[in-house]
């Protein structure tokens, strides 16, 4: 029997894994696929937008709603939960303050706040009237540079200044004889640094003047530091732009945390759903069912965090007729009739997707008297209601930070 | 102000003026066809996807059922790329009345549409799907219609013939001078000019908003009854037949595979305004239920895309306005000669997609003898461009082709097996198209997904190949998330859920696309 | 075989996939590319599209005939199944079209030879030495690759000359009494013929502890014949297994050292054949895995764990027919419960063989790219022995490393003092 299991291997799940396996206790973590990191950009969002741009997202997490997620745990704890990330993740792979979000390109050429980034992003900060020479690939059809171009150039920046950009491609196969690679076909080439040399030296020939030549996040997976060769040999500063799943750098941070968590002794059962659990008298749940090939297992444990995500993964379900429930456990939600939360117009709040599981101070599931519902059962990340997290780009924030105030409750304590 | 001179301007662009300009041109006749939003975007392009084998109006309108049996085995003939050869049953379920399946196969006889009973076993061993206590099945030859495959295919055999299809064109005003017909004024939406067509005939092909047309040629009101109507796409062919009720046609009652999705309809219900027609949650309800009574489990399987159409009857004395369904699906040529005095000019309204050919037939005959001329309809004998292979339309076509191709030429939509050749080619064709201008006619963004991951490839390759710029790329981006939305947000439960948040999590959380730079004017069309 | 037998047997497939939850479940789909990321396959090669294109993808528009041969190129490893987040049984989706081309195309003579293990095994055993020496032979294997098409450097099994049951026949009755009470024991066609040595050692282990182990006749579970799709034939083999199995009684825990084999019986001939007999259902729900099993025990307080150390370095991998029964990696957490085992998992999706599939000549190159990674992480790792708990991918780690590579039970054994 392990102290803690802790259901989902996304950001939370795999923050709360880690928190209590380096605090000493003994972790299972039971997830159906491997969260939804490798589906993100591969940053960390703390608060990017109220809806105005953010530039200082802890000052606006003081600022929230009374019922979003950040409201309970406050902007001290928020900073602390993601700098502990960051440092647990180290500079390779996270740099930045959560008091400060960068404003970085996207892969259709908007302008996004983020709080932390990945070293190989930085140089792209929209600032300073920067020049870019956006550099794409034939093959990679899911980094239209010159729409990137194009778009960052009628640009003005979220400081004032006018940015500047051009495009350009190279011609490069990641496997001879494929049209189609996947951005990890590609990053997986990049592992090799003939490849890469290669690559960068292709880059070089067609980037022209720029101060940065921005490119697809497909610098490697395995090897750390590609974008620091490819720098090198082009001569320039580089910054790598996060494209639409598979995401590259959201693989990183996956295999970090997941490498990291094992390391550390978790216990990873992947592949089989958590379909329901057994209960003691006075509401203290005593196992979960993993629905494992074979037939039901039973996993024990003294304490609970579910992170099973929100709508994107069926944690919360809506059926044919709008009702929104919680399968798992019969979570209370803060809402059951999906209907009226479903707007007629795309753009512009999606009310549904804030619907989730309210919670106590300490993270634990919630009725609307604020009462826990089960004593041992904590929630962390998308399940958590009062937030469109996309819109405001939040989701990574709330996920450390729940995560962290689960682990530390049980634990009794900050680290 | 630009200026045409034709014989015969077509107004509609939907299936019967398709039909007609074609009709029109084969016979020699220099037409233009005008459309004031792309082709196929009214009736044409929100039906049921049906090439109806005539079965279902064996005993209510025995003249359609005929009608549409013979006009189906031509179709099948002249354009079998936009046809696939599905088959149907009509299947009493458990609580029907048995009895009206022999008046069906009486009808059928007597109609001269081709229909056989054949055992519930037999039925249910080809479609195992099927609810298992269904009491009787009748096979017959309907088949399923892209409508956009259907008109596309016409307006290119149209053009062969010299014919000018102008789509974005809004007709503003049809000059008379005395009792004749003179032009046809009209705005070219996207090139922002006024154009003059001097013409000797109009043909109104205008569908639901035909009334709106004759008012604009001084005719007296032609009141055309907007009979709406919803239809659900299923995610997969759930079956592969088209599954028909066999009772007296009522809501709900057809379940038809398209492609790679499966349509459930339809309701009727009385609308008065062509241009907003609803989805109301009742209704989708009401086409789920219908569903699950066809196919149990019906309610578990993922609802894609929901839309609205009406049906374009014109009043009929035999029904009140109310009862749209009841009202002869027939065809209505009203001659304005007639009724208003009004030389050179025709509307035509109601009938079916099934027999838009015999429409199209008609309303150039009759325009023929306003004309005193006697040139023969020969549109049933030529084969249209894109089908001149012969081969009927496969669903495993694109598979097929994709297995050939996949290692040359990149997918752009992988849910519907739309490659970049397919893409780039219609962009250059049509460099003014939107995105779901080629979604109708290539399936972009038709498939799970709903535009997830091809949307955004679509735009960024308008602008690679410099038919967009980066600005316009983008307001064709943005046009069509909204215009996805509308197809989505009434039918959203389930796995379609969590394809929209993942979406979102794409458009709005990997890519900002809410925060592009503003454009200095939206694209609205 | 007839034109129209074949034609209806397609269809019958074609059926099952129409309607069954395998078809369904390509609603979950969201298109996430998380199942091709994690695809062994198409990480290594353009010319498989990868689970979710052959998969809920291509599905989509499949009727009638089969068009899309490339879905040839799935080694039915079932890592896309366990990864996929929405549930879509994608590696199921997948075998079961290509159980429907083949029916249409007809099974090559090859395929349908490779999968008679127990055969092979019969035949192979009481003429080992010369057996083995054909497999090893040169000219042999180059002839067996042109001929049948199984390539000449695919790891062949190694015949004993002694099968477990007549060891079992021939063994002193085991003096320690039973105290816990009897378990059935299934070895599967490796454990019986090829790796005898492994199945002793399990029975040994469990009889260690305190259980009476019986192990009745038994034959092949049809893993091999479903991945091929032989379907009625893996039908057939799985059922009369599943009698045999249930023949010592049916309140007993049934123990297997045949990784893969335990998953046909848990889920696969559930999900991919299609069978619903309660028997198998039965024998699904009562079967554990050996290290499973011991670490159930051990959550429950009752493995003992007087273990001996064993020092060494030894490189474990997790196989993909292991991974997929959605239990973790429990031989990983077993052998970590050994005093002086240095555990090292080798974090490589597959070892290449995925069954059959390795054996053939033109996917043999692929297998070997696939399973490239895993050999240079036992090589480099290892202090003489390297573990994987399953048969087949035990022979393709040894053959491509050169490195021994036994079932986890072997540490187990040892590290109870039961080895000399």
């Amino acid at each position: 029997m392990s102290d803690v299991v802790v259901i989902g291997a996304g950001l939370a799940g795999l923050t709360a894994a880690l928190r209590l396996a380096r605090a000493g206790r003994s972790v299972t973590l039971a997830t159906k696929g491997p969260g939804g990191l490798q589906l993100s950009q591969g940053t960390i969002d703390v608060l990017g937008y109220t809806p105005e741009r953010v530039t200082r997202p802890l000052d606006a997490v003081a600022a929230v709603a009374p019922g979003h997620p950040y409201a309970s745990i406050g902007q001290d704890a928020v900073g602390s939960a993601v700098s502990w990330l960051a440092e647990v993740l180290g500079p390779d792979l996270l740099v930045g303050d959560p008091s400060r979000n960068y404003q970085l390109p996207t892969a259709v050429g908007a302008i996004r706040p983020t709080a932390l980034a990945q070293p190989s992003m930085i140089a792209g900060e929209a600032a300073g009237g920067r020049s870019y020479a956006v550099v794409g690939v034939r093959q990679l059809k899911d980094f239209p540079a010159d729409l990137i171009a194009g778009n960052l150039a009628r640009t003005t920046a979220p400081d004032g200044s006018r940015l500047a950009a051009h495009s350009a491609f190279i011609d490069l196969p990641a496997r001879r004889g494929e049209a189609d690679p996947t951005p990890l076909t590609y990053a997986r080439a990049m592992d090799d640094e003939a490849f890469a040399d290669r690559f960068a030296r292709d880059v070089a020939a067609v980037a022209g003047k720029a101060d940065v030549v921005a490119l697809p996040a497909v610098l490697g997976v395995r090897r750390s530091g590609v974008w620091r060769q490819v720098a090198e040999v082009i001569g320039r500063d580089v910054c790598e732009i996060p494209l639409p799943p598979p995401s590259v750098p959201g693989l990183r941070l996956y295999d970090a945390l997941l490498g990291m968590a094992r390391a550390a002794g978790v216990r990873f059962i992947q592949g089989s759903r958590i379909v329901g659990f057994e209960a003691a008298d006075g509401g203290t749940i005593a196992s979960v069912t993993l629905a494992a090939a074979g037939g039901p297992r039973a996993l024990r444990a003294s304490s609970f965090v579910f992170a099973p995500g929100g709508f994107e993964s069926g944690a919360l379900d809506v059926d044919s007729h709008g009702a929104i429930t919680e399968p798992v456990f019969g979570l209370p939600l803060t809402a059951t009739d999906a209907g009226p939360l479903i707007p007629e117009v795309y753009w512009g709040p999606h009310p549904l997707f804030e619907v989730g599981v309210r919670t106590d101070d300490a993270g634990r599931p919630a009725g609307t008297d604020g009462a826990a519902v089960h004593p041992n059962l904590y929630v962390a990340g998308g399940i958590i209601a009062g937030a469109e997290r996309w819109r405001e780009k939040s989701g990574d924030g709330i996920a450390v930070a729940t995560a962290v105030r689960a682990a530390d409750h049980i634990t009794g304590g900050a680290r | 102000m630009k200026r045409l001179d034709t014989d015969v301007v077509v107004i509609g662009g939907g299936s019967t003026g398709l039909g007609v300009v074609r009709d029109a041109a084969m016979r020699g006749y220099r037409a233009v066809l005008l459309e004031r939003v792309d082709l196929g975007q009214g009736t044409t392009g929100r039906f049921h996807g049906l090439l109806h084998s005539g079965g279902r109006y064996v005993v209510s309108d025995p003249g359609s059922a005929t009608e549409c049996a013979e006009e189906n085995a031509i179709l099948r003939r002249i354009q079998p790329g936009a046809v696939e050869d599905t088959g149907g049953f009509f299947v009493t379920l458990a609580g029907d009345d048995p009895a009206y399946a022999d008046k069906f196969l009486a009808g059928a006889a007597a109609t001269g549409v081709p229909a056989t009973e054949i055992s519930v076993k037999e039925a249910l061993r080809r479609e195992p799907r099927l609810d298992p206590h269904i009491q009787r099945a009748i096979e017959v030859a309907d088949g399923s219609v892209d409508g956009w495959q259907l008109v596309w295919g016409a307006a290119r055999s149209a053009m062969e013939h010299r014919a000018k299809i102008l789509t974005y064109h809004r007709v503003t005003k049809i000059e008379r001078d005395g009792d004749r017909v003179a032009a046809v004024l009209c705005r070219d939406e996207k090139g922002g000019e006024d154009v003059r067509i001097d013409c000797t005939f109009v043909l109104n092909c205008a569908g639901p908003w035909a009334g709106q047309i004759a008012e604009m040629a001084g005719a007296s009101p032609v009141e055309v009854v907007p009979g709406r109507g919803i239809m659900i796409a299923m995610n997969h062919r759930l079956v592969n037949t088209v599954i028909n009720r066999c009772v007296y046609p009522t809501d709900g009652d057809i379940l038809v595979p398209v492609h790679t999705v499966s349509i459930i309809g339809t309701t009727d219900v009385h609308e008065t305004d062509p241009d907003h027609l609803p989805i109301p949650r009742n209704e989708v309800q009401q086409m789920l239920d219908a569903g699950e009574a066809m196919i149990p489990g019906f309610r578990k399987a993922r609802a894609l895309h929901a839309w609205s159409g009406s049906r374009p009857l014109i009043k009929d004395k035999r029904v009140s306005v109310e009862d749209t369904r009841h009202m002869s699906r027939g065809m209505a040529v009203i001659d304005h000669s007639k009724r208003d005095g009004l030389l050179g000019m025709l509307t035509i309204g109601g009938g079916k997609l099934t027999t838009y050919r015999l429409m199209a037939e008609h309303i150039v005959d009759a325009m023929n003898e306003q004309l005193g001329e006697d040139r023969p309809c020969t549109t049933a004998d030529e084969v249209v461009p894109g089908s001149r292979d012969g081969r009927l339309y496969t669903v495993t076509h694109r598979l097929e082709d994709r297995e050939e191709d996949r290692l040359d030429d990149p997918i752009i939509c992988e849910c519907e097996l739309m490659n970049r050749s397919m893409f780039v080619k219609a962009l250059h064709e049509q460099p003014d198209a939107t995105l779901d201008d080629l979604r109708r006619q290539l399936r972009l963004g038709m498939g799970p997904c709903q535009g997830g991951f091809c949307a955004a490839r679509a735009a960024g390759l308008a602008c690679s190949e410099q038919v967009a710029d980066a600005e316009r790329a983008s307001g064709l981006l943005r046009l069509f998330l909204k215009h996805r939305w509308i197809g989505l947000w009434p039918i959203l439960y389930g796995q379609q859920v969590r394809q929209t948040a993942l979406d979102h999590w794409i458009f709005a959380g990997t890519l900002d696309v809410e925060h592009l730079p503003q454009p200095e004017e939206e694209i609205v069309r | 075989m007839s034109e129209k037998s074949r034609n209806e047997r397609a269809q019958a497939l074609r059926d099952r996939l129409n309607t069954e939850l395998q078809r369904m479940s390509l609603d979950m789909c969201v298109k996430c590319t998380i199942c091709e990321t994690a695809c062994p396959v198409a990480a290594v090669t353009p010319l498989f599209s990868g689970p979710k294109f052959v998969g809920p993808q291509a599905e989509r528009f499949r009727d009638e005939e089969s068009v899309d041969h490339s879905v040839d190129y799935c080694s039915s490893c079932g890592t896309c199944s366990v990864v996929c987040p929405q549930g879509v049984n994608v590696a199921e989706l997948n075998s079961l079209a290509r159980a429907v081309m083949k029916a249409e195309q007809g099974v090559p003579v090859r395929d349908r030879m490779i999968t008679q293990t127990v055969l092979m095994g019969k035949a192979m055993t009481p003429v080992a030495p010369i057996a083995n020496a054909v497999l090893d032979n040169k000219l042999a294997r180059y002839a067996m690759e042109k001929v049948v098409g199984v390539h000449r450097d695919a790891p062949m099994p190694t015949a004993r000359g002694e099968s477990l049951h007549k060891w079992l026949k021939k063994r002193p009755k085991p003096t320690k009494a039973p105290t816990r009470g009897a378990l059935v024991y299934f070895h599967g066609c490796a454990g019986g013929y090829f790796e005898v040595d492994a199945a002793k050692k399990a029975i040994e282990v469990l009889e260690h502890i305190g259980y009476e182990v019986i192990v009745p006749d038994q034959g092949c579970c049809g893993l091999a014949e479903q991945s091929n799709g032989l379907f009625e034939q893996a039908s057939a083999s799985v059922r009369r297994l599943v009698d045999q199995l249930r023949t010592p009684g049916t309140d007993l825990t049934i123990i297997s050292t045949a990784g893969s084999c335990t998953g046909m019986l848990k889920h696969e001939a559930h999900q991919i054949l299609g069978i619903h007999d309660p028997e198998l259902l039965d024998v699904g729900t009562r079967i554990r895995e050996i290290s499973e099993f011991l670490m159930e025990l051990h959550a429950a307080g009752e493995l003992p764990t007087d273990f001996r150390p064993v020092e060494m370095r030894l490189p474990y991998h997790a196989p993909c027919q292991l991974k997929s029964q959605g239990i973790g990696t429990p031989a990983s957490d077993l052998l970590r419960l050994i005093p002086g085992l240095e555990v090292i998992d080798s974090n490589v999706t597959c070892c290449g063989i995925a069954g059959t599939y390795g054996l053939k000549k033109e996917k043999y190159e692929i297998a070997q790219a696939v399973g490239q990674p895993l050999f240079d992480m036992v090589q480099a790792n290892n202090d003489g022995l390297a573990a994987c708990d399953t048969e087949t991918c035990r022979w393709q780690i040894e053959k491509s490393s050169g490195v021994e590579t036994v079932h986890p039970i072997v540490l187990v054994h040892r590290a109870y003092g039961l080895s000399s």
